[in-house]
């Protein structure tokens, strides 16, 4: 950057914005109804009309105003976007660059840009009711005000508002102390007094509302023109003692200017409200389940039936309430596909390729936090997929394929998952140049016989995907083991699955929710454990005799199929006997089964998820823990871990004859 | 005392021009090109208003804002905002997070430093 | 004195005092700043988690929070003690790259909060010690003994969490 200098720097800022806008503009050109580009050629005009009449370049300002009001019709769907509307733009860029460069007498040649921008915008200008009216027979103003709770933690100081209106005019001010707490509940960095001023200036009604602009929308606000009569003297006692009389209540939707109205208007529809409240609101649910188990478990102790009735009645409303509350966080994944339009559009153009995105089940329901926790996974495969998985559009003619390739993404809810793919129709992934890799670097043997699934899971591998181009799935030294992470930690997982020249498909299963679930509280040993109850299928006794039969081999027959299970006492070396009557719990993860041998099924648990402290982020068996009503813990199973655990161990006996 | 303000930008020739009008009105200026910085700075010393952008690499302004207003030592400063659009929802998203006021851009110096003396009161 | 750049990992006071809350362990001394300690609980009931490292082989609820909870004894390669009567927990907030994580200490004892004196700390010596070196940041003298200053940001480090039981082998000559 060139020194002190801030218009220098602005040069070439603006020099830097243009080449953007510029670039959006032939883009458009390609894709007339592409609203992503129209808002950032906006963006990008809205802010070389500001910079530039803050460094002082006036002509620059007022003649890229045309412009930026013309991509604003645009934008609010006024006007649609010609060619004719974007040569004319582009043609007033080489204008703006000139101006910018300082050349002066180009008046004319910018007013004849401006001539045809008009003509291609084809509408006349509206020009907008002027809304002031003045009012002759005001002396002044009474208004009445609360700031929020927090205002003086949030930076507004209620005495430089007061020194404001005195601004304004003379102004009579009393403190209204009645909604002050007694001193024990008092907070002393909130503000809880009210004020009534009055007023005499001849102000607008909008001076005066610019002085609470900022708190405007949290704030009690009355402003009600003061009539002549009721102008107080001046050092008039009585005035005072009338300006104290009952206080008028501003009443609820009763606005105080147009941003109340505006406010009023939303409401009807729909209410916005922060995340951090959603996410307190969900905690105390969580503690409302937490303690209604906790009553629950008294209640069920005892004989007392009312006090059981009772504690039913309160369960059934946690569970409503919970459900209701869960719903509150759910958006459409509309949201999340709609940032895939550009990036396809900007891969296509990197890549040289021709792609299209073609999306599915975007009014899919999901957590918000989950939709915003996607993106970057979604945007590492997306490009992945692009990048390597789509041929060049010669390649694809000679293989008799489109010249067009199609990445598609699609969700939809299965029971407790929302399932998210990304397909595209590519040469797919190179299963032998997988394996190779794999092999070379240690992570399988060269006998180790695999599956598709297994062996495209390699890929999430450290290390594995950030080396040299392998499959459609490397390369950019984007590490998929990220991805892979990311989606663990939202305690879901990912399937591969591709057809060689066909393409490849990604699929993330992600548990709809995460602060609450559904659990199957079991015991083995001494320690209780959750079974998510999406994944349970059934469960079975598994007496002693048929342990003693199933010694050595761990597989059940269940309905024709074998099922592999783990004895979870063995695993989890608990050193404690085994019950006489055992149980398996199936669970179940896609086709994948497997049955879990517990010593005890206590019964079904509303299960508030805590996540496990960071020094047990290595133990890939739990997912999480929960508190129990009587405040123990119990560690959450991770289904797709032991899922795989068991997999593995039966292919182990397989290959063991 | 003379006033002391911070302002968060990422775009050097803004924060010169704020710098300019700020000091050109008699406050003390100091910079910050991020929010990772802003917040540095903000933490070092307590600073008598901060005028923050929203889009910023490394940490964005409202995160910086959220992070400032999480800190007892930093209630009260007042804080506010540049934005470009001159929409509703992200002037609630700034509020919510804890910012006193905002400002549009395009601004003329004038502008800034009338809400400076609006939101300091000097 | 000792060497002041051996020492500069403890936050001595500008008085060259230090506050910490002492406990003992299996007969020894170890001592924590004050400032980290966020309270000292009775005996909890304690849940296991299998297949977590034996430094941290169970958690414990915290307040609705499930914290792990530590045995600085593995770390220090020293015998296990049957929990007494005096028994206790004390919760400290370790940082661990940057993020603060809580955990509770098991105590046999735990002493009042006392001031050590950076006049009578000595860094450990670099052969001789039955510990690993690393994983303790000072001693200091007093007249009821020795007191360990464990460098529990070392203890609680991503990569000495792991499976091997830290200091097991070295030699005690003290």
């Amino acid at each position: 950057m060139s020194g002190d200098d801030p218009v220098a720097a602005f040069r070439v800022e603006a020099g830097e914005l243009l080449d953007q806008v510029e670039q959006g503009l032939l883009d458009l050109g390609h894709q007339l109804g592409d609203m992503d580009l129209v808002n950032a050629v906006f963006r990008g005009l809205h802010t070389l009309k500001g910079s530039g009449a803050m460094f002082g370049f006036e002509a620059l300002a007022e003649f890229t105003h045309h412009c930026e009001g013309a991509f604003d019709k645009v934008r609010k769907g006024q006007v649609t976007a010609t060619h004719e509307l974007i040569a004319v733009v582009l043609s007033a860029q080489d204008h703006m660059r000139a101006l910018i460069d300082g050349g002066r007498g180009l008046d004319t040649a910018g007013d004849a840009i401006l001539t045809r921008l008009d003509a291609a915008l084809g509408a006349a200008e509206e020009t907008a009711l002027d809304t002031s009216i003045k009012n002759a027979d005001r002396a002044g103003w009474k208004l009445s005000f609360r700031l929020p709770a927090n205002a003086m933690t949030n930076g507004i100081n209620p005495l430089v508002l007061l020194d404001e209106l005195r601004e304004l005019g003379e102004a009579r001010i009393i403190a209204r102390t009645d909604r002050v707490p007694d001193f024990a509940e008092l907070v002393p960095t909130e503000c809880h007094i009210g004020w009534d001023v009055t007023l005499m200036t001849d102000a607008p009604k909008s001076a005066i509302e610019d002085v609470f602009i900022f708190v405007m929308d949290d704030m009690e606000l009355t402003i009600e023109p003061l009539a002549t009569d009721e102008v107080p003297q001046s050092g008039a006692a009585e005035q005072t003692i009338a300006a104290q009389g009952p206080v008028t209540k501003p009443e609820p939707g009763e606005g105080s200017g147009p941003l109340a109205h505006a406010a009023k208007a939303r409401a009807g529809e729909s209410v916005r409200v922060p995340a951090e409240r959603l996410d307190a609101l969900m905690d105390r649910v969580g503690e409302l389940v937490i303690a209604q188990s906790r009553l629950a478990q008294i209640a069920g102790g005892g004989t007392d039936l009312a006090l059981r009735s009772v504690s039913e009645e309160i369960e059934r409303l946690a569970g409503e309430m919970r459900d209701a509350t869960m719903v509150l966080r759910m958006v459409p994944v509309a949201s999340l596909f709609g940032r895939f339009r550009r990036l396809i559009h900007d891969l296509a153009r990197e890549t040289s390729k021709s792609i299209e995105l073609v999306t599915e089940g975007e009014a899919t329901e999901v957590d918000k936090t989950i939709v915003e926790r996607l993106f970057d996974p979604l945007v590492h495969i997306v490009r992945n997929s692009c990048d390597h998985g789509l041929e060049p559009p010669a390649e694809r003619a000679a293989l008799g394929k489109s010249e067009t390739g199609t990445v598609k993404l699609s969700a939809r809810q299965a029971g407790g998952d929302v399932l998210i793919t990304v397909c595209d129709d590519g040469r797919g992934i190179d299963r032998e140049r997988v394996r190779a890799k794999a092999e070379a670097q240690g992570l399988i043997l060269p006998s180790q016989q695999l599956g598709d699934g297994e062996l495209f899971q390699l890929i999430f591998h450290p290390g594995f995907s950030t080396a040299a181009q392998v499959t459609n799935l490397s390369g950019r030294g984007v590490g998929m083991d990220v991805v892979k992470r990311t989606v663990e930690g939202l305690r879901g997982r990912i399937d591969v699955a591709s057809r060689p020249g066909e393409g490849s498909t990604i699929t993330l299963s992600i548990p709809l929710t995460l602060a609450i679930i559904d659990g199957l509280l079991v015991r083995v040993g001494t320690d209780r454990f959750v079974v998510p109850l999406a994944a349970v299928e059934e469960c079975l006794e598994l007496s002693l005799e048929e342990d003693m039969r199933s010694r050595g081999r761990s597989v059940i027959t269940l309905r024709d199929r074998l099922v592999p299970f783990l004895r979870l006492r063995e695993l989890f070396e608990t050193g404690t006997r085994p019950d006489p009557f055992q149980k398996i719990v199936v669970v179940g993860i896609g086709a994948e089964r497997v049955g879990l041998v517990v010593d005890q099924i206590i019964g079904n648990h509303q299960t508030v998820i805590k996540p496990m402290s960071a020094l047990h982020r290595n133990v890939a068996t739990f997912t999480g823990a929960t508190i129990l009503g009587d405040g123990g813990v119990a560690l959450i199973l991770d289904i797709g871990q032991l899922v795989a655990v068991g997999q593995a161990q039966e292919e182990r006996l397989r290959a063991a004859g | 005392m003379t006033a002391s303000i911070l302002t968060v930008d990422d775009s050097a020739s803004l924060r010169m021009a704020i710098r300019i009008a700020l000091s050109g009105a008699g406050y003390q200026v100091y910079e910050a090109a991020d929010g990772v910085e802003g917040l540095a700075k903000a933490e070092a010393t307590r600073f008598d208003l901060i005028v923050t952008d929203l889009n910023m690499p490394r940490m964005d302004g409202l995160s910086m804002i959220r992070e400032l207003r999480k800190r007892p030592a930093q209630a009260g400063v007042p804080i506010i905002f540049l934005t470009t659009e001159s929409d509703g929802e992200m002037k609630a998203e700034a509020r919510a997070a804890g910012a006193t006021g905002w400002l549009v851009k395009p601004f003329v110096p004038d502008q800034l430093v009338k809400i400076a003396k609006k939101v300091l009161g000097r | 004195m000792p060497p002041v750049e051996a020492m500069d990992s403890i936050h001595w006071n500008e008085a060259g005092q230090l506050e910490v809350l002492a406990f003992e362990l299996a007969g020894e001394t170890f001592a924590v700043e004050a400032a980290g300690v966020q309270e000292i609980l009775d005996l909890l009931p304690e849940t296991v988690v299998p297949g977590a490292s034996p430094l941290v082989a169970s958690v414990i609820n915290f307040r609705g929070r499930i914290i792990p909870l530590a045995d600085l004894r593995l770390a220090f390669g020293m015998a296990r003690t049957e929990a007494n009567r005096d028994s206790r927990i004390v919760v400290i907030a370790v940082d661990r790259g940057g993020e603060e994580v809580l955990v509770g200490l098991k105590a046999d004892r735990v002493h009042e909060v006392t001031t050590l004196e950076r006049n009578s700390s000595e860094e450990p010596p670099v052969i001789g010690m039955r510990w690993r070196r690393e994983l303790v940041r000072g001693l200091v003298r007093r007249e009821a003994g020795l007191v360990v200053l464990p460098d529990i940001h070392a203890v609680f480090a991503p990569t000495s969490s792991g499976s091997t039981p830290p200091g097991a082998s070295a030699p005690p000559i003290h």
